[in-house]
């Protein structure tokens, strides 16, 4: 569901959460992104900083400059002047991300989990039974089937928030209870219908069940593949996820090490939003 | 400059407000945890408040002055001594070269504040010299200080012989209890009503499991309003799961049953719902709480957490000192 106006609550004394529906989907993510753009170019007084994600908008605000009541006001006048996302044609570089499936050191991490802090099914196989796949095999080629939209980044330095566009790829997974305090770096996660990387390794709730040698942030700002960010992905990117085996894995890991690697990045292609749609709409009905 | 001849367990140089502007592609504001002893130490010795100072936690550093300066130390006591003689906290002293100060374990509160003069002059990195050691980012070398580091100060005169009058620190529990004061929101409406009262009567252990990305809290089950329950599958099938959102700093984050606060260093989004939130005005008795010890919230409402906000800038100035004799 998208909702006629945001839905507003406040987050302690210097943040407002926007929620603009209460599902997954690109409109919802064009509209999170556009309000982002739209409220920082309106220049809105008070206004610190946004942070988009799949359906929703926190903004961060000096009290001292705008109130509470007066931002909402301004939001949702921001919000009316949108323009619909169904004809948009964007750039949108496509990322090749080599994944070692159901690797080795997700697996420890898990095992240890289940011994210390809490039992239950190993990660790849409760991801199997939530969506009554046939086994981890066939979870490995249905990840990797689709393409990924990047809706935000957050959570961690560079942490992208992935949506599998293929809607026969669409996968749901409970989060840990209680979160992981560590999570293998370069772990492929997922919680709820959302994929993620671990850029480092941090603590985390999702469902881990592959990894990438690849560094998808860099402090040092010195990797060319990141052209100057800090962050290897931008929102409005696509990432298509490479299965590897473990030699193919050490390969990329020491070609990382040794600064040579060089991540494949497609950079001619135009997401055609109308195009998206049409497809979509031709294969519905036909998800896992 | 000033050499580090024992680094104490996690010493960092913060800045405040810290790092803003990067919450959308996931830097957290680091940052003082307890703003209310840092500012106050850096207005003691003549600084603008917010400039970089250190932030000593549980353990305290040594640090050997290569130049004449003054310093203050505010928040945690760690016994602070100058060359053996014990150091007055909430008050600001000449040093000269050469002159060690040397701290200890934290007999009460968690984080000491030392500002000098001047301020840290350490690299600037996305706008704030505050250090996110987890991620490596800012600081020197992106991490806590090492024995042997040489930290560069902006040079000053400094003011010394001031004071801060004890009806304006920040007071310390003596029962081991802390009154935290949260805002409802942004999901309070997932939590039903038993939960809710049960949130704010319950007495919450601070876990061991706790630092400056998140403070976990032990205590009694929660239950949820049936919107956490009957919702779409992306949300993850648990009732705290909630389709990924941007994190207020202070969250109360409900991961499974584990509540976390997500405190300066903490994840600028996910997937769990966040019921309550820490005001900025109430960050201090977080940063000075140990593990062990008891959380019991109160509500304060919005405009009432954004007038503490604004009372405690007010009070955070030079105005606040006073001139010893």
């Amino acid at each position: 569901m998208i909702y006629e106006i945001p839905k507003y609550s406040p987050g302690g004394d210097r943040y407002i959460l926007a929620v603009f529906g209460d599902e997954m989907n690109l409109e919802l993510n064009f509209i999170a992104q556009g309000m982002a753009r739209a409220l920082k170019s309106s220049n809105t007084k008070g206004v610190v900083e946004s942070a988009p994600c799949f359906a929703s908008l926190l903004v961060h605000y000096e009290p001292e400059e705008i109130g509470y009541d007066d931002l909402i006001r301004e939001m949702t006048s921001i919000f009316g002047l949108l323009g619909p996302s169904d004809n948009l044609e964007l750039r949108s570089r496509l990322f090749s991300i080599p994944v070692m499936y159901l690797d080795p050191w997700s697996a420890e991490c898990v095992e240890d989990y289940r011994t210390k802090i809490a039992d239950k099914l190993p990660d790849p196989e409760l991801i199997v039974r939530e969506n009554g796949l046939k086994d981890v095999n066939h979870l490995v080629r249905l990840h990797s089937s689709s393409e990924y939209w990047v809706a935000s980044l957050g959570f961690w330095p560079g942490l992208p928030f992935l949506m599998a566009l293929d809607p026969r790829a669409r996968l749901t997974a409970p989060k840990y209870n209680p979160p992981r305090t560590d999570t293998p770096q370069g772990a492929i996660g997922l919680g709820g219908g959302a994929t993620s990387i671990y850029p480092v390794a941090t603590p985390g709730g999702y469902q881990i069940f592959g990894r990438t040698p690849i560094p998808i942030w860099d402090a040092t700002q010195k990797i060319p593949a990141f052209q100057g960010d800090l962050c290897l992905f931008r929102p409005g990117d696509r990432i298509k996820f490479i299965p590897v085996t473990r030699e193919e894995f050490d390969y990329v890991e020491a070609e990382v090490k040794a600064g040579t690697y060089e991540t494949n990045i497609v950079e001619y292609q135009n997401f055609i939003v109308s195009d998206y749609n049409a497809w979509n709409h031709k294969l519905k009905g036909g998800a896992v | 400059m000033i050499e580090v001849v024992d680094p104490g367990l996690e010493t960092t140089i913060q800045d405040w407000p810290g790092r803003y502007g990067f919450w959308n592609k996931g830097f957290p504001v680091s940052g003082p945890m307890d703003s209310w002893s840092m500012r106050l130490a850096n207005v003691l010795v003549g600084n603008q408040p917010g400039v970089a100072a250190l932030e000593a936690q549980f353990l305290g550093p040594t640090l050997k002055f290569q130049l004449d300066t003054v310093i203050a130390v505010c928040g945690a006591n760690m016994r602070a001594k100058l060359d053996g003689e014990p150091l007055e906290l909430w008050q600001s002293h000449q040093v000269l070269a050469g002159q060690v100060l040397k701290m200890t374990a934290a007999i009460s509160g968690a984080r000491a504040y030392i500002a000098i003069a001047g301020g840290i002059d350490n690299k600037i990195v996305l706008g704030s010299r505050s250090t996110f050691s987890k991620a490596g980012v800012g600081g020197i070398d992106g991490g806590a200080l090492k024995a042997g580091q040489i930290l560069p100060v902006i040079p000053a005169e400094g003011t010394a012989g001031m004071i801060v009058p004890e009806a304006s620190r920040p007071k310390f529990s003596k029962t081991r209890i802390w009154s935290v004061e949260v805002c409802a929101g942004p999901n309070d409406d997932w939590i039903d009503k038993a939960g809710q009262e049960r949130f704010f009567s319950a007495d919450w252990t601070l876990s061991a499991k706790s630092d400056r990305t998140g403070f976990r809290l032990e205590g009694p089950e929660w239950s949820f309003t049936p919107k956490a329950i009957n919702k779409p599958a992306e949300h993850g099938a648990l009732p705290s799961n909630i389709i990924d959102h941007g994190y207020p700093m202070g969250a109360i984050n409900l991961a499974g049953q584990t509540p976390i606060i997500l405190v300066n260093d903490g994840p600028s989004m996910g997937g769990f719902i966040n019921p309550y939130t820490v005001p900025t005005a109430s960050f201090w008795k977080l940063g000075q709480a140990r593990p062990g010890e008891i959380l019991s919230f109160q509500k304060i409402s919005v405009s009432g957490a954004q007038k503490k906000a604004a009372d405690l800038k007010q009070l955070c100035s030079q105005e606040t000192l006073l001139k010893m004799n």
